[in-house]
């Protein structure tokens, strides 16, 4: 499942948990955020959000409902929105950065919230953005190493240096993914160093709320 | 499972606001079918003569596809069943 798929997903669970029967803006907004937190906290620049306190149970398991919910029209001019910024961006499918980059404009709801608590402009947020995304996965800021119409301007292997740095873990935690098999990885021929495709770093990715 | 064809009328649509329903429509049938009634999106064929678009999607009725093109907010002007052929069909 593909990133934004996920924040999504996640952006339906909080609006049926939420008794809503439409899919907000401020919904998809928890769906990225959760969808780039590591342990319900999310870094962009020197902001810190913390899911808890924009009222998320990070750690909530959503129970199965049959409430059922649409997308808003907010949301469908976001989700527009963010695919233009796909296109600019050349990408060929909508990831997590375009709906986030997508939010810039926003000054209502929980965006607008968080703009005026945070002192976030347009522009510092579109930077952000670009900035956290170039960091997790070198030029590209599509967020998906997985798309291989994405990556030819990528570096495609990786030292474990480099491989633990983009998914924020220490060396040894990954030289641990590598030995059990949870991460592929290749060696120089003829050498003891070992590469990391990056493509396959979304290997030890697993989604917080599991799939059924 | 059944296939149903959802026809559109989409006068003025852009590549990317297909791109964006196109997401819509994948996330509501996840949707749907984690809630117990199994919907897939197979593939959509758009018409730049008419400005049209074909969606085939697979469910169990009907109805579970007018629900999951309501659900993501992607205007339908028909949905009716089809029958596959393929050239290993016949």
């Amino acid at each position: 499942m593909k990133d934004t798929e996920l924040a999504a997903s996640f952006a339906i669970a909080q609006a049926k948990k939420r008794g809503r029967t439409e899919v907000g803006t401020d919904e998809l907004l928890l769906g990225c955020l959760q969808t780039i937190s590591r342990f319900g906290v999310v870094q962009l620049e020197s902001w810190t959000f913390d899911l808890e306190e924009l009222g998320v149970d990070w750690l909530d398991h959503p129970e199965k409902s049959e409430v059922k919910v649409a997308y808003s029209q907010p949301a469908v001019d976001l989700f527009d929105r963010a695919a233009r910024i796909a296109t600019a961006d050349g990408s060929s499918a909508i990831r997590v950065s375009h709906l986030l980059a997508a939010f810039a404009v926003e000054n209502e709801g929980l965006m607008g919230d968080l703009k005026r608590s945070y002192g976030i402009t347009n522009t510092s947020w579109r930077i952000a953005v670009a900035r956290s995304w170039s960091a997790r996965f070198g030029k590209d800021t599509s967020g998906s190493p997985q798309d291989g119409s994405e990556t030819s301007n990528l570096v495609e292997y990786l030292t474990p240096e480099e491989a633990a740095e983009a998914l924020s873990i220490h060396v040894q935690t990954l030289r641990t993914y590598v030995r059990s098999g949870k991460l592929p990885a290749v060696r120089l021929a003829g050498e003891r160093a070992i590469r990391i495709r990056r493509t396959d770093l979304e290997a030890v990715m697993e989604p917080l709320v599991p799939e059924t | 499972m059944a296939c149903f064809v959802v026809k559109r009328d989409l006068p003025g649509v852009t590549p990317e606001m297909l791109q964006s329903a196109g997401m819509r429509a994948k996330t509501c049938c996840s949707e749907i079918t984690n809630e117990g009634r199994a919907v897939r999106w197979i593939r959509s064929f758009y018409l730049p003569e008419t400005a049209q678009t074909h969606c085939y999607f697979e469910a169990a009725s009907r109805d579970t596809v007018e629900e999951a093109n309501k659900r993501a907010r992607i205007p339908f002007t028909h949905i009716t069943e089809v029958v596959e052929m393929t050239p290993d069909s016949v």
